[in-house]
Protein backbone atom coordinates (compact mmCIF):
# COMPACT_ATOMS: atom_id res chain seq x y z
CA UNK A 1 0.00 0.00 0.00
CA UNK A 2 1.78 2.94 -1.44
CA UNK A 3 0.97 6.68 0.40
CA UNK A 4 1.48 9.64 -1.30
CA UNK A 5 3.18 12.75 -0.48
CA UNK A 6 -0.12 14.09 0.26
CA UNK A 7 -1.34 11.96 2.14
CA UNK A 8 1.52 11.76 4.33
CA UNK A 9 1.52 15.31 4.84
CA UNK A 10 -2.15 15.78 5.96
CA UNK A 11 -1.76 12.87 8.08
CA UNK A 12 1.23 15.02 10.15
CA UNK A 13 -1.46 17.66 9.95
CA UNK A 14 -0.30 20.14 7.55
CA UNK A 15 -2.75 22.19 6.18
CA UNK A 16 -1.13 25.20 4.34
CA UNK A 17 2.44 25.92 2.92
CA UNK A 18 2.87 29.41 2.28
CA UNK A 19 6.47 29.58 2.43
CA UNK A 20 8.85 30.29 -0.38
CA UNK A 21 10.35 26.81 -0.32
CA UNK A 22 8.35 24.15 -0.18
CA UNK A 23 10.08 21.15 1.71
CA UNK A 24 8.52 18.47 2.87
CA UNK A 25 10.85 15.40 4.69
CA UNK A 26 10.21 11.98 4.73
CA UNK A 27 12.32 10.39 7.25
CA UNK A 28 11.89 6.20 6.74
CA UNK A 29 13.15 6.11 10.30
CA UNK A 30 10.58 8.25 12.28
CA UNK A 31 7.40 8.45 10.54
CA UNK A 32 5.76 10.71 12.98
CA UNK A 33 8.54 12.93 12.28
CA UNK A 34 7.67 12.85 8.89
CA UNK A 35 5.91 15.58 8.40
CA UNK A 36 6.32 17.53 10.98
CA UNK A 37 8.56 21.06 11.02
CA UNK A 38 7.26 22.74 7.92
CA UNK A 39 8.63 25.82 8.31
CA UNK A 40 10.97 28.41 6.21
CA UNK A 41 14.12 27.13 7.98
CA UNK A 42 15.97 24.86 7.04
CA UNK A 43 15.87 22.55 10.41
CA UNK A 44 14.24 20.04 8.99
CA UNK A 45 17.08 19.10 6.81
CA UNK A 46 18.13 17.23 10.11
CA UNK A 47 16.86 14.28 8.35
CA UNK A 48 19.56 11.98 7.41
CA UNK A 49 19.25 11.79 3.72
CA UNK A 50 20.96 8.95 2.63
CA UNK A 51 21.97 8.34 -1.38
CA UNK A 52 19.10 8.97 -3.83
CA UNK A 53 20.00 6.36 -6.48
CA UNK A 54 18.23 6.99 -10.07
CA UNK A 55 19.13 3.92 -10.89
CA UNK A 56 16.32 2.22 -9.37
CA UNK A 57 12.90 3.24 -10.47
CA UNK A 58 11.67 1.24 -7.73
CA UNK A 59 12.89 2.91 -5.22
CA UNK A 60 11.80 5.87 -6.79
CA UNK A 61 8.12 4.50 -7.32
CA UNK A 62 8.49 3.42 -3.73
CA UNK A 63 9.60 6.33 -2.14
CA UNK A 64 6.05 8.16 -1.28
CA UNK A 65 4.98 4.92 -0.06
CA UNK A 66 8.04 4.99 2.65
CA UNK A 67 5.37 2.90 4.90
CA UNK A 68 7.28 -0.15 3.50
CA UNK A 69 9.58 -0.56 6.46
CA UNK A 70 10.60 -4.31 4.77
CA UNK A 71 12.52 -2.52 2.02
CA UNK A 72 16.30 -1.67 2.22
CA UNK A 73 16.75 2.36 2.93
CA UNK A 74 20.06 2.89 1.44
CA UNK A 75 18.19 4.96 -1.38
CA UNK A 76 14.65 5.33 -0.48
CA UNK A 77 14.66 8.75 1.36
CA UNK A 78 12.80 10.86 -0.69
CA UNK A 79 13.70 14.52 -0.73
CA UNK A 80 11.29 15.98 -3.47
CA UNK A 81 11.54 19.63 -4.20
CA UNK A 82 14.73 20.86 -2.73
CA UNK A 83 14.82 22.74 -5.60
CA UNK A 84 12.22 25.79 -5.23
CA UNK A 85 14.69 28.35 -3.55
CA UNK A 86 13.34 31.86 -4.23
CA UNK A 87 16.13 32.11 -6.66
CA UNK A 88 14.65 29.96 -8.87
CA UNK A 89 11.23 31.46 -9.23
CA UNK A 90 12.23 32.67 -12.30
CA UNK A 91 12.37 29.49 -13.81
CA UNK A 92 8.84 28.89 -11.73
CA UNK A 93 7.44 31.25 -14.53
CA UNK A 94 8.23 28.33 -16.97
CA UNK A 95 7.20 25.20 -15.11
CA UNK A 96 4.29 27.18 -13.63
CA UNK A 97 2.15 26.51 -16.99
CA UNK A 98 2.69 22.99 -16.36
CA UNK A 99 1.68 22.96 -13.03
CA UNK A 100 -1.27 23.31 -11.00
CA UNK A 101 -2.06 26.37 -9.89
CA UNK A 102 -2.27 25.15 -5.60
CA UNK A 103 1.81 25.08 -6.46
CA UNK A 104 1.98 28.44 -7.47
CA UNK A 105 0.18 29.60 -4.27
CA UNK A 106 1.93 27.51 -2.20
CA UNK A 107 5.12 29.37 -3.65
CA UNK A 108 3.90 32.89 -2.69
CA UNK A 109 3.24 33.61 -6.55
CA UNK A 110 -0.40 34.72 -6.76
CA UNK A 111 -0.76 35.54 -10.49
CA UNK A 112 -4.21 37.66 -10.06
CA UNK A 113 -2.08 40.06 -7.34
CA UNK A 114 0.56 40.37 -9.95
CA UNK A 115 -1.82 41.29 -12.95
CA UNK A 116 -3.82 43.26 -10.30
CA UNK A 117 -0.75 45.17 -9.64
CA UNK A 118 0.46 45.57 -13.44
CA UNK A 119 -2.52 47.33 -14.15
CA UNK A 120 -2.35 49.58 -11.33
CA UNK A 121 0.86 50.75 -13.00
CA UNK A 122 -0.38 50.55 -15.98
CA UNK A 123 -3.16 52.52 -15.60
CA UNK A 124 -1.74 55.55 -13.75
CA UNK A 125 -5.17 57.60 -13.12
CA UNK A 126 -7.07 55.19 -11.69
CA UNK A 127 -6.70 54.90 -7.86
CA UNK A 128 -5.14 52.34 -6.08
CA UNK A 129 -5.96 50.36 -3.63
CA UNK A 130 -3.64 50.08 -0.81
CA UNK A 131 -3.63 46.43 0.37
CA UNK A 132 -2.11 44.97 -2.33
CA UNK A 133 1.05 46.15 -1.68
CA UNK A 134 1.31 44.51 1.98
CA UNK A 135 2.76 40.87 0.79
CA UNK A 136 5.74 41.84 -0.65
CA UNK A 137 6.60 40.16 -4.12
CA UNK A 138 10.01 40.47 -5.58
CA UNK A 139 9.22 37.90 -8.61
CA UNK A 140 8.08 40.58 -10.40
CA UNK A 141 10.39 43.25 -9.97
CA UNK A 142 13.09 40.60 -10.97
CA UNK A 143 11.22 40.20 -14.44
CA UNK A 144 10.87 43.85 -14.93
CA UNK A 145 14.64 44.35 -14.22
CA UNK A 146 15.68 41.40 -16.61
CA UNK A 147 13.19 42.53 -19.15
CA UNK A 148 14.83 46.29 -19.05
CA UNK A 149 18.34 44.50 -18.69
CA UNK A 150 17.27 42.38 -21.75
CA UNK A 151 15.84 45.60 -24.16
CA UNK A 152 19.29 47.54 -23.46
CA UNK A 153 21.16 44.61 -24.64
CA UNK A 154 18.91 45.13 -27.68
CA UNK A 155 20.59 47.93 -28.43
CA UNK A 156 24.41 46.88 -27.77
CA UNK A 157 24.25 48.09 -23.94
CA UNK A 158 25.30 45.64 -21.73
CA UNK A 159 24.44 46.70 -18.52
CA UNK A 160 22.48 44.73 -16.02
CA UNK A 161 25.40 45.32 -13.68
CA UNK A 162 24.47 49.63 -13.87
CA UNK A 163 20.34 48.31 -13.42
CA UNK A 164 21.16 46.38 -10.60
CA UNK A 165 23.40 48.67 -8.89
CA UNK A 166 20.94 51.72 -9.38
CA UNK A 167 18.18 49.74 -8.36
CA UNK A 168 19.45 48.86 -5.09
CA UNK A 169 20.86 51.95 -4.51
CA UNK A 170 17.76 53.81 -5.44
CA UNK A 171 15.43 51.18 -3.24
CA UNK A 172 17.86 52.06 -0.05
CA UNK A 173 17.49 55.82 -0.50
CA UNK A 174 13.81 55.61 -0.89
CA UNK A 175 13.41 53.47 1.74
CA UNK A 176 14.95 55.28 4.35
CA UNK A 177 13.35 58.58 2.83
CA UNK A 178 9.37 56.56 3.45
CA UNK A 179 10.22 55.72 6.82
CA UNK A 180 11.41 59.29 7.83
CA UNK A 181 8.06 60.61 6.14
CA UNK A 182 5.73 58.39 6.64
CA UNK A 183 4.02 57.91 10.34
CA UNK A 184 4.68 53.91 9.83
CA UNK A 185 7.25 52.51 8.74
CA UNK A 186 7.52 50.69 5.78
CA UNK A 187 9.66 47.46 4.67
CA UNK A 188 12.69 47.55 2.31
CA UNK A 189 10.84 44.78 0.44
CA UNK A 190 7.33 46.62 0.00
CA UNK A 191 9.60 49.68 -1.39
CA UNK A 192 11.47 47.34 -3.58
CA UNK A 193 8.50 45.85 -4.91
CA UNK A 194 6.54 48.94 -6.04
CA UNK A 195 9.71 50.54 -7.46
CA UNK A 196 10.41 47.46 -9.24
CA UNK A 197 6.66 47.02 -10.68
CA UNK A 198 6.98 50.83 -11.72
CA UNK A 199 10.08 49.87 -13.79
CA UNK A 200 6.93 48.41 -16.66
CA UNK A 201 7.15 51.90 -18.56
CA UNK A 202 11.03 52.42 -18.47
CA UNK A 203 11.25 49.18 -20.47
CA UNK A 204 8.27 50.56 -23.25
CA UNK A 205 10.70 53.14 -23.28
CA UNK A 206 14.01 51.21 -23.76
CA UNK A 207 12.10 48.93 -26.13
CA UNK A 208 11.42 52.34 -28.39
CA UNK A 209 15.02 53.09 -28.23
CA UNK A 210 15.11 50.14 -29.68
CA UNK A 211 13.27 51.00 -33.08
CA UNK A 212 14.67 54.34 -33.19
CA UNK A 213 17.08 56.92 -31.33
CA UNK A 214 15.84 58.78 -28.30
CA UNK A 215 18.03 61.88 -28.49
CA UNK A 216 16.16 63.87 -30.71
CA UNK A 217 13.08 65.98 -29.80
CA UNK A 218 10.15 63.33 -29.81
CA UNK A 219 12.49 60.70 -27.72
CA UNK A 220 12.93 63.74 -25.09
CA UNK A 221 9.28 64.34 -25.16
CA UNK A 222 8.56 60.75 -24.76
CA UNK A 223 11.52 60.05 -21.95
CA UNK A 224 9.72 63.09 -19.80
CA UNK A 225 6.36 61.56 -20.52
CA UNK A 226 7.47 57.95 -19.46
CA UNK A 227 9.49 58.88 -16.39
CA UNK A 228 6.48 61.24 -15.41
CA UNK A 229 4.26 57.93 -15.72
CA UNK A 230 6.68 56.22 -13.53
CA UNK A 231 6.79 58.12 -10.52
CA UNK A 232 3.15 59.35 -10.91
CA UNK A 233 2.14 55.74 -10.47
CA UNK A 234 4.77 54.68 -7.87
CA UNK A 235 3.65 57.56 -5.88
CA UNK A 236 0.56 56.78 -5.86
CA UNK A 237 0.86 53.32 -5.06
CA UNK A 238 3.03 54.38 -2.04
CA UNK A 239 1.02 57.25 -0.77
CA UNK A 240 -2.19 54.82 -0.70
CA UNK A 241 -0.38 52.05 0.88
CA UNK A 242 1.09 54.15 3.66
CA UNK A 243 -1.95 56.62 4.23
CA UNK A 244 0.40 59.77 3.48
CA UNK A 245 -1.79 62.42 2.22
CA UNK A 246 -0.71 65.75 0.55
CA UNK A 247 2.45 64.00 -0.20
CA UNK A 248 1.89 62.60 -3.26
CA UNK A 249 4.29 65.40 -5.29
CA UNK A 250 7.09 65.12 -2.91
CA UNK A 251 7.29 61.01 -2.84
CA UNK A 252 7.01 61.31 -6.68
CA UNK A 253 9.81 64.02 -6.99
CA UNK A 254 12.67 61.30 -5.70
CA UNK A 255 10.77 58.76 -7.86
CA UNK A 256 10.95 60.67 -10.71
CA UNK A 257 15.08 61.42 -10.03
CA UNK A 258 15.49 57.50 -9.93
CA UNK A 259 13.62 56.53 -13.10
CA UNK A 260 15.31 59.64 -14.59
CA UNK A 261 18.83 58.02 -13.96
CA UNK A 262 17.21 54.90 -15.67
CA UNK A 263 16.19 57.06 -18.39
CA UNK A 264 19.75 58.23 -18.81
CA UNK A 265 21.01 54.74 -19.23
CA UNK A 266 18.33 54.16 -21.95
CA UNK A 267 18.74 57.17 -23.88
CA UNK A 268 22.70 57.56 -23.19
CA UNK B 1 -5.71 7.05 -3.70
CA UNK B 2 -2.88 9.41 -5.34
CA UNK B 3 -0.61 6.69 -6.90
CA UNK B 4 -0.20 6.60 -10.52
CA UNK B 5 -1.27 3.17 -12.15
CA UNK B 6 2.05 3.53 -13.95
CA UNK B 7 4.07 0.81 -14.10
CA UNK B 8 6.83 0.74 -11.39
CA UNK B 9 9.55 -0.01 -13.90
CA UNK B 10 8.59 2.74 -16.51
CA UNK B 11 11.79 4.80 -16.71
CA UNK B 12 9.50 7.53 -17.30
CA UNK B 13 7.91 7.66 -14.04
CA UNK B 14 10.29 9.56 -12.85
CA UNK B 15 8.54 11.94 -14.31
CA UNK B 16 5.30 11.58 -14.33
CA UNK B 17 5.29 10.42 -11.30
CA UNK B 18 5.04 13.82 -9.75
CA UNK B 19 3.08 15.65 -12.33
CA UNK B 20 0.34 12.49 -12.87
CA UNK B 21 -2.43 11.37 -10.64
CA UNK B 22 -3.41 14.98 -9.85
CA UNK B 23 -0.51 15.13 -7.05
CA UNK B 24 -1.59 17.95 -5.73
CA UNK B 25 1.77 19.12 -4.49
CA UNK B 26 3.97 19.26 -7.78
CA UNK B 27 6.69 17.33 -7.48
CA UNK B 28 7.93 18.91 -10.96
CA UNK B 29 11.67 19.83 -8.71
CA UNK B 30 11.95 16.30 -8.79
CA UNK B 31 12.81 16.43 -12.75
CA UNK B 32 15.83 18.70 -11.63
CA UNK B 33 16.66 16.07 -8.96
CA UNK B 34 19.87 14.97 -10.23
CA UNK B 35 21.41 18.80 -9.88
CA UNK B 36 20.55 19.51 -7.29
CA UNK B 37 20.71 16.68 -5.34
CA UNK B 38 24.55 17.12 -4.53
CA UNK B 39 24.02 20.61 -2.97
CA UNK B 40 21.19 19.48 -1.14
CA UNK B 41 24.44 16.87 0.91
CA UNK B 42 25.10 20.06 2.33
CA UNK B 43 21.87 21.03 3.47
CA UNK B 44 20.86 17.91 4.57
CA UNK B 45 23.80 17.54 6.92
CA UNK B 46 22.78 18.37 10.68
CA UNK B 47 26.15 20.78 11.40
CA UNK B 48 25.21 23.06 8.59
CA UNK B 49 21.62 23.23 9.64
CA UNK B 50 22.76 24.24 13.29
CA UNK B 51 24.99 26.63 11.14
CA UNK B 52 22.40 27.94 9.26
CA UNK B 53 20.44 28.59 12.12
CA UNK B 54 22.79 30.08 14.12
CA UNK B 55 23.74 32.13 11.47
CA UNK B 56 20.04 33.47 11.31
CA UNK B 57 20.10 34.42 15.15
CA UNK B 58 22.95 35.86 14.91
CA UNK B 59 22.04 38.00 11.90
CA UNK B 60 19.08 39.27 13.69
CA UNK B 61 20.56 39.76 16.59
CA UNK B 62 22.97 41.96 14.37
CA UNK B 63 20.44 44.28 13.37
CA UNK B 64 18.74 44.66 16.71
CA UNK B 65 22.20 46.06 17.59
CA UNK B 66 22.66 48.63 14.47
CA UNK B 67 19.25 49.65 15.56
CA UNK B 68 19.90 50.43 18.90
CA UNK B 69 23.40 52.07 18.43
CA UNK B 70 21.93 54.12 15.47
CA UNK B 71 19.52 55.66 16.87
CA UNK B 72 22.07 56.55 19.42
CA UNK B 73 24.37 58.62 17.02
CA UNK B 74 21.24 59.44 14.38
CA UNK B 75 18.58 60.60 16.42
CA UNK B 76 15.19 59.07 14.31
CA UNK B 77 12.89 60.75 15.71
CA UNK B 78 14.47 64.13 15.57
CA UNK B 79 15.15 63.40 12.21
CA UNK B 80 11.20 62.78 11.20
CA UNK B 81 10.05 66.39 12.40
CA UNK B 82 12.36 67.81 9.93
CA UNK B 83 10.60 65.43 6.93
CA UNK B 84 7.15 65.84 8.39
CA UNK B 85 6.11 68.01 5.24
CA UNK B 86 3.58 68.36 2.59
CA UNK B 87 3.19 69.70 -0.70
CA UNK B 88 2.05 73.06 0.16
CA UNK B 89 4.73 73.74 2.43
CA UNK B 90 7.28 72.99 -0.16
CA UNK B 91 5.80 74.57 -2.61
CA UNK B 92 5.60 77.96 -0.37
CA UNK B 93 8.86 77.07 0.92
CA UNK B 94 10.92 77.11 -2.84
CA UNK B 95 8.94 80.53 -3.62
CA UNK B 96 9.88 81.97 -0.50
CA UNK B 97 13.83 80.60 -1.17
CA UNK B 98 13.51 82.78 -4.19
CA UNK B 99 11.46 85.55 -3.68
CA UNK B 100 11.76 86.32 0.00
CA UNK B 101 11.37 89.96 -0.10
CA UNK B 102 7.18 90.02 0.75
CA UNK B 103 7.32 87.54 3.41
CA UNK B 104 6.51 89.46 6.59
CA UNK B 105 6.22 87.12 9.62
CA UNK B 106 9.95 85.23 9.96
CA UNK B 107 9.08 83.92 13.34
CA UNK B 108 8.41 80.25 14.03
CA UNK B 109 5.61 78.93 15.73
CA UNK B 110 5.86 77.06 19.03
CA UNK B 111 3.24 74.99 20.59
CA UNK B 112 3.96 74.47 24.18
CA UNK B 113 7.76 75.16 23.69
CA UNK B 114 8.31 72.38 20.92
CA UNK B 115 8.11 74.02 17.59
CA UNK B 116 5.55 73.04 15.12
CA UNK B 117 5.86 70.65 12.31
CA UNK B 118 6.87 72.05 9.14
CA UNK B 119 3.44 71.31 7.69
CA UNK B 120 1.86 73.55 9.52
CA UNK B 121 4.62 76.73 9.91
CA UNK B 122 5.93 77.84 6.67
CA UNK B 123 9.26 79.48 8.97
CA UNK B 124 10.32 75.76 10.01
CA UNK B 125 13.51 74.28 8.91
CA UNK B 126 13.11 70.92 7.29
CA UNK B 127 15.54 68.58 5.74
CA UNK B 128 13.29 67.54 2.93
CA UNK B 129 14.50 70.56 0.56
CA UNK B 130 18.14 70.07 1.35
CA UNK B 131 18.16 66.59 0.71
CA UNK B 132 16.25 66.43 -2.55
CA UNK B 133 18.29 69.86 -3.45
CA UNK B 134 21.61 68.23 -3.17
CA UNK B 135 20.72 65.06 -5.00
CA UNK B 136 19.13 67.34 -8.18
CA UNK B 137 22.18 69.54 -8.17
CA UNK B 138 24.41 66.55 -8.15
CA UNK B 139 22.51 65.04 -10.86
CA UNK B 140 22.38 68.42 -13.06
CA UNK B 141 25.81 68.84 -12.22
CA UNK B 142 26.39 65.16 -13.96
CA UNK B 143 24.08 66.48 -16.62
CA UNK B 144 26.11 69.69 -17.48
CA UNK B 145 29.33 67.73 -17.31
CA UNK B 146 27.67 65.22 -19.57
CA UNK B 147 27.17 68.09 -22.42
CA UNK B 148 30.93 69.12 -21.97
CA UNK B 149 31.77 65.37 -22.63
CA UNK B 150 33.34 65.61 -19.24
CA UNK B 151 31.42 63.04 -18.09
CA UNK B 152 32.65 59.70 -16.08
CA UNK B 153 30.51 58.24 -13.43
CA UNK B 154 33.61 58.94 -10.73
CA UNK B 155 32.88 62.38 -11.42
CA UNK B 156 29.46 62.66 -9.49
CA UNK B 157 31.21 60.96 -6.70
CA UNK B 158 33.53 63.66 -6.82
CA UNK B 159 30.85 66.82 -7.22
CA UNK B 160 28.78 64.76 -4.59
CA UNK B 161 31.80 64.25 -1.66
CA UNK B 162 33.31 67.85 -2.74
CA UNK B 163 29.80 69.36 -1.86
CA UNK B 164 28.96 67.88 1.20
CA UNK B 165 32.63 68.14 2.70
CA UNK B 166 31.76 71.80 2.19
CA UNK B 167 28.62 71.69 3.79
CA UNK B 168 30.10 70.01 6.81
CA UNK B 169 32.81 72.56 7.01
CA UNK B 170 30.11 75.37 6.75
CA UNK B 171 28.09 73.87 9.74
CA UNK B 172 31.29 73.08 11.63
CA UNK B 173 32.46 76.69 11.17
CA UNK B 174 29.07 78.18 12.39
CA UNK B 175 28.50 76.29 15.30
CA UNK B 176 32.50 76.89 16.25
CA UNK B 177 31.45 80.81 15.91
CA UNK B 178 28.18 80.79 17.45
CA UNK B 179 30.19 79.23 20.50
CA UNK B 180 32.44 81.80 20.58
CA UNK B 181 30.03 84.43 20.50
CA UNK B 182 28.41 82.64 23.26
CA UNK B 183 25.01 83.11 21.46
CA UNK B 184 21.90 81.65 23.43
CA UNK B 185 19.72 80.20 20.68
CA UNK B 186 17.87 76.90 19.92
CA UNK B 187 19.54 76.58 16.97
CA UNK B 188 20.33 72.91 16.65
CA UNK B 189 22.83 71.27 14.58
CA UNK B 190 19.92 69.69 12.44
CA UNK B 191 18.52 73.02 12.33
CA UNK B 192 22.12 74.73 10.68
CA UNK B 193 22.52 71.82 8.13
CA UNK B 194 19.11 72.32 7.18
CA UNK B 195 19.89 76.13 6.48
CA UNK B 196 22.77 75.51 4.82
CA UNK B 197 21.09 73.43 2.71
CA UNK B 198 18.55 75.71 1.28
CA UNK B 199 21.38 76.88 -1.30
CA UNK B 200 21.58 73.90 -2.84
CA UNK B 201 17.99 75.03 -4.67
CA UNK B 202 19.88 78.11 -5.61
CA UNK B 203 23.06 76.17 -6.93
CA UNK B 204 20.25 73.74 -9.20
CA UNK B 205 18.42 76.89 -10.38
CA UNK B 206 21.99 78.40 -11.78
CA UNK B 207 23.50 75.26 -13.46
CA UNK B 208 19.90 74.54 -14.89
CA UNK B 209 19.63 78.66 -16.68
CA UNK B 210 23.41 78.02 -17.49
CA UNK B 211 22.21 74.52 -19.36
CA UNK B 212 19.73 76.24 -21.09
CA UNK B 213 20.88 79.69 -21.76
CA UNK B 214 24.67 79.86 -21.30
CA UNK B 215 27.11 81.56 -19.37
CA UNK B 216 24.82 84.85 -19.25
CA UNK B 217 21.74 82.92 -18.03
CA UNK B 218 23.57 81.54 -15.45
CA UNK B 219 25.35 84.84 -14.09
CA UNK B 220 22.07 86.39 -14.32
CA UNK B 221 20.18 83.48 -12.60
CA UNK B 222 23.11 83.07 -9.68
CA UNK B 223 23.21 86.36 -9.19
CA UNK B 224 19.60 86.50 -8.44
CA UNK B 225 19.45 83.26 -5.97
CA UNK B 226 22.27 84.57 -4.66
CA UNK B 227 20.65 87.90 -3.38
CA UNK B 228 17.45 86.30 -2.73
CA UNK B 229 19.40 83.77 -0.12
CA UNK B 230 21.38 86.54 1.38
CA UNK B 231 18.05 88.19 2.09
CA UNK B 232 16.13 84.89 3.66
CA UNK B 233 18.74 84.00 5.82
CA UNK B 234 19.48 86.92 7.28
CA UNK B 235 16.05 87.06 7.80
CA UNK B 236 15.62 83.58 9.24
CA UNK B 237 18.93 83.51 11.35
CA UNK B 238 18.08 87.37 12.72
CA UNK B 239 15.32 85.77 15.15
CA UNK B 240 17.75 82.86 15.99
CA UNK B 241 21.15 84.53 16.54
CA UNK B 242 20.26 88.22 17.88
CA UNK B 243 18.47 89.39 20.93
CA UNK B 244 14.59 89.89 21.38
CA UNK B 245 15.00 93.52 21.03
CA UNK B 246 17.55 94.03 18.31
CA UNK B 247 15.57 91.22 15.98
CA UNK B 248 12.86 93.52 16.26
CA UNK B 249 14.46 96.48 14.35
CA UNK B 250 15.05 98.78 17.61
CA UNK B 251 18.35 100.05 17.34
CA UNK B 252 20.06 98.76 20.41
CA UNK B 253 23.75 99.35 21.18
CA UNK B 254 26.16 96.84 22.73
CA UNK B 255 29.14 94.88 21.53
CA UNK B 256 27.53 91.98 22.09
CA UNK B 257 24.58 92.58 19.65
CA UNK B 258 27.16 94.13 17.45
CA UNK B 259 29.28 90.92 16.99
CA UNK B 260 26.25 88.68 16.83
CA UNK B 261 24.99 91.38 13.89
CA UNK B 262 28.05 90.71 12.36
CA UNK B 263 27.59 86.97 12.64
CA UNK B 264 24.28 86.96 10.81
CA UNK B 265 25.85 88.42 8.21
CA UNK B 266 29.08 86.64 7.57
CA UNK B 267 26.70 83.32 7.76
CA UNK B 268 24.49 85.12 5.32
CA UNK B 269 27.12 86.13 3.32
CA UNK B 270 29.01 82.80 3.21
CA UNK B 271 26.28 81.06 1.14
CA UNK B 272 26.48 83.33 -1.97
CA UNK B 273 30.11 82.51 -1.80
CA UNK B 274 29.91 78.83 -1.98
CA UNK B 275 27.21 78.85 -4.23
CA UNK B 276 29.37 80.63 -7.03
CA UNK B 277 32.50 78.64 -5.73
CA UNK B 278 30.41 75.00 -6.20
CA UNK B 279 28.72 75.77 -9.56
CA UNK B 280 30.99 77.67 -11.49
CA UNK B 281 33.12 75.23 -13.30
CA UNK B 282 30.12 73.58 -14.56
CA UNK B 283 29.11 75.94 -16.85
CA UNK B 284 31.12 76.94 -19.82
Amino acid sequence: MTLTVTELLAMSGFDKLDADFYQSSFSVDDQNQGGGGYSNTDVQYSNPYGQYDYSQPMGYSAAPGIMQPQQPYTGQIFQPTPAFTPASTQSMYSSSFEDEPPLLEELGINFDHIWQKTLTVLHPLKAADGSIMNETDLAGPMVFCLAFGATLLFTGKIQFGYVYGISAIGCLGMYCLLNLMSMTGVSFGCVASVLGYCLLPMIILSSFGVLFSLQGMLGIILTAAIIGWCSFSASKIIISALAMDGQQLLVAYPCALLYGVFALISVF
Amino acid sequence: MRGTPMDPGDPRLLFDDTSAGGDRHGHSGVGKGPDVYPGQALLSDPMSNLAMVYGSSLASHGREMMDKNLDRFIPISKLKYYFAVDTVYVGKKLGLLVFPFMHDNWEVSYQQDTPVAPRFDINAPDLYIPLMGFITYILVAGLALGTQNRFSPEILGIQASSALVWLIIEVLAVLLSLYLVTVNTDLTTIDLVAFSGYKYVGMFVGVLAGLLFGRTGYYLSLLWCCVSIFVFTIRTMRLKILSEAAAEGRLVRGAKNQLRMYLTIAIAAAQPIFMYWLTFHLVR
